[in-house]
């Protein structure tokens, strides 16, 4: 699915973000799965809140944090969490419906 | 986003990376009696399990180690009455906990427990689609309508589901209809397994190769399905190593990603590895998990490429698939440092190939079905070759 600004992203039950002291990095691990993500996207996974929120309050936080351009942010932004949300590994919402059967 | 290795773990122990998953078999007790269960013939019994707090020590013991995921197995593991209570344990040492289960037998509230206590993901097999064809490859009344009972109950307290389908020459032709049902059911994954032939099904081995037709077919239906279903279910599948043309990445190679702890706490590379002759495994009870992984000679022995013989030491593959499973060049071959006979580059892989297709094409022999007597009665030994 294409993914905006107003899409509502949660975490996945299942899908556990923690730190690793013995490899000294981030894990997220999902059933079957263990991933080492990037640090930008342990960033972006630690700000979702357990109750979701939309992608245009993750942006506004982010740009606010780093002092970027809103744009460059929302379009690094949207590509990682549409592979995420490809991976099975957080869960999209819309305002307007349901969750989405497949995230 | 993300990679399967971290870049230069930050404490290795000369090149030797931690281990991510940890098997915990925690009993060999099991209400079911499949013919191909990769248990060995010689169960352990109950009084020789480890206790509860021999194996919160194992857990202690792994997490300190560097393993993420615990894959809470058997047997059937939830005989064990202090399953939730291990559960529990595991998380605070903030183990991933996934359950793999037959799922008969376990009440809502039991359930109830289990996810209170921390459980993630839930792993149910189902034997087959059809009732009959699954109380009879389960040895178990009535089996199938307790597994989809169960496989609901998971679903409706929001854990995310995988079905284990074992499939063999008797259940492979409804292959589409366990897929099915996967989505019905409301699973993310399906695990399409041909049987592996180790322990149980080795000794029945003859009754469940399917044929090279059904395989094909079987082939195409996931591939079909997979384009169908993309984005819905995500089907793995397992090929049977016979028909294979190059061999799995054994447990993503030996002594590498996953360590493996039996009932009575024998600690090994994969469940299997007792097969392979003159390796000794140290037992939890009697060292550190840490010193096993890293210095023991049985999880050293086939670690790297250097003990490669031809073909696999000078082959370009080497460390994709890591020269295939030891167990089987082992039970195959008759050397543990072959090259797996799935591989078309061993020299055993004609024979290997021609033997499946003769047993599956002759009609099946009855079941050896899993039990604990019939495990250790005396009998002709396993059809290696
Ligand atoms: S394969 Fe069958 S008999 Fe073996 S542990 Fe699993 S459910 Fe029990
Ligand atoms: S020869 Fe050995 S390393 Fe090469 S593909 Fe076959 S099993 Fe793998």
């Amino acid at each position: 699915m294409i993914l905006d600004e107003a899409c509502v992203v949660a975490p996945k039950p299942g899908v556990r973000l923690r730190f690793d002291p013995v490899r000294g990095r981030h894990v997220l691990l999902a059933p079957e799965r263990v991933l080492f993500p990037c640090p930008t996207t342990v960033e972006i996974l630690e700000r979702i809140p357990p109750g979701g929120t939309t992608i245009a309050r993750l942006v506004d936080g982010l740009a606010q944090e780093y002092d970027a351009a809103r744009e460059t942010i929302a379009e690094d932004v949207l590509a990682l969490l549409g592979q995420l949300a490809k991976d099975r590994l957080i869960r999209v919402e819309r305002e307007d419906r349901d969750v989405d059967a497949a995230a | 986003m993300s990679m399967p290795q971290p870049e230069g773990a930050s404490r290795t122990h000369g090149g030797i990376e931690p281990p991510v998953g940890l098997l915990a078999e925690l009993t060999h007790r099991c209400p079911l009696q499949c013919p191909y269960c990769s248990n060995p013939l010689a169960l352990v019994r109950r009084s020789e399990e480890l206790s509860t707090a021999e194996w919160k020590r194992v857990f202690d013991e792994a997490a300190e180690l560097g393993v993420l995921q615990l894959h809470l197995s058997g047997g059937e593991p939830t005989a064990r009455p202090d399953l939730e209570e291990l559960i529990a344990h595991a998380r605070s040492r903030e183990l991933y906990c996934n359950l793999i289960t037959a799922g008969v037998g376990i009440s809502e509230a039991r359930l109830d427990a289990l996810v209170a206590a921390g459980l993630e993901h839930v792993q149910v097999s189902i034997q087959d689609v059809d009732p009959e064809g699954c109380d009879r490859i389960a040895g178990y009344p009535d089996a199938l309508r307790k597994k989809l009972a169960f496989a609901r109950a998971v679903r409706a307290r929001g854990l995310p589901l995988t079905v284990n389908a074992v499939v063999h020459r008797h259940n492979l032709d409804r292959l589409e209809r366990m897929i099915e049902l996967a989505l019905e059911l409301g699973a993310d994954r399906i695990e399409v397994a041909h049987v592996q032939y180790y322990g149980w099904a080795l000794a029945n081995r003859a009754a469940l190769l399917p044929t090279r037709a059904q395989l094909e077919r079987s082939l195409a239906v996931v591939e079909r399905a997979r384009r169908e279903l993309e984005g819905r279910l995500v089907i793995d599948f397992v090929i049977p190593d016979y028909y294979a043309r190059r061999p799995k990445p054994c447990m993503n190679g030996w002594g590498r990603a996953v360590i493996t702890v039996s009932p009575d706490g024998r600690v090994m590379p994969c469940h299997a590895a007792h097969v392979i002759p003159g390796l000794v495994f140290a037992n939890v009870r009697d060292e550190p998990l840490a010193r096993i992984w890293y210095e023991s000679e049985a999880f050293n022995r086939f670690r790297g490429t250097a003990w490669m013989k031809e073909p696999c030491r000078s082959c370009p593959r080497r460390e994709i698939d890591f020269g295939g499973c030891r167990c089987q060049a082992m039970l195959l071959a008759g050397d543990p440092e072959a090259t797996d006979p799935a591989c078309e580059l061993s020299p055993e892989h004609a024979r290997i190939l021609a033997l499946a297709e003769a047993e599956s094409q002759a009609p099946p022999p009855p079941f050896l079905y899993r039990t604990l007597a019939a495990g250790r009665a005396p009998r002709e030994p396993a059809p290696a070759a």
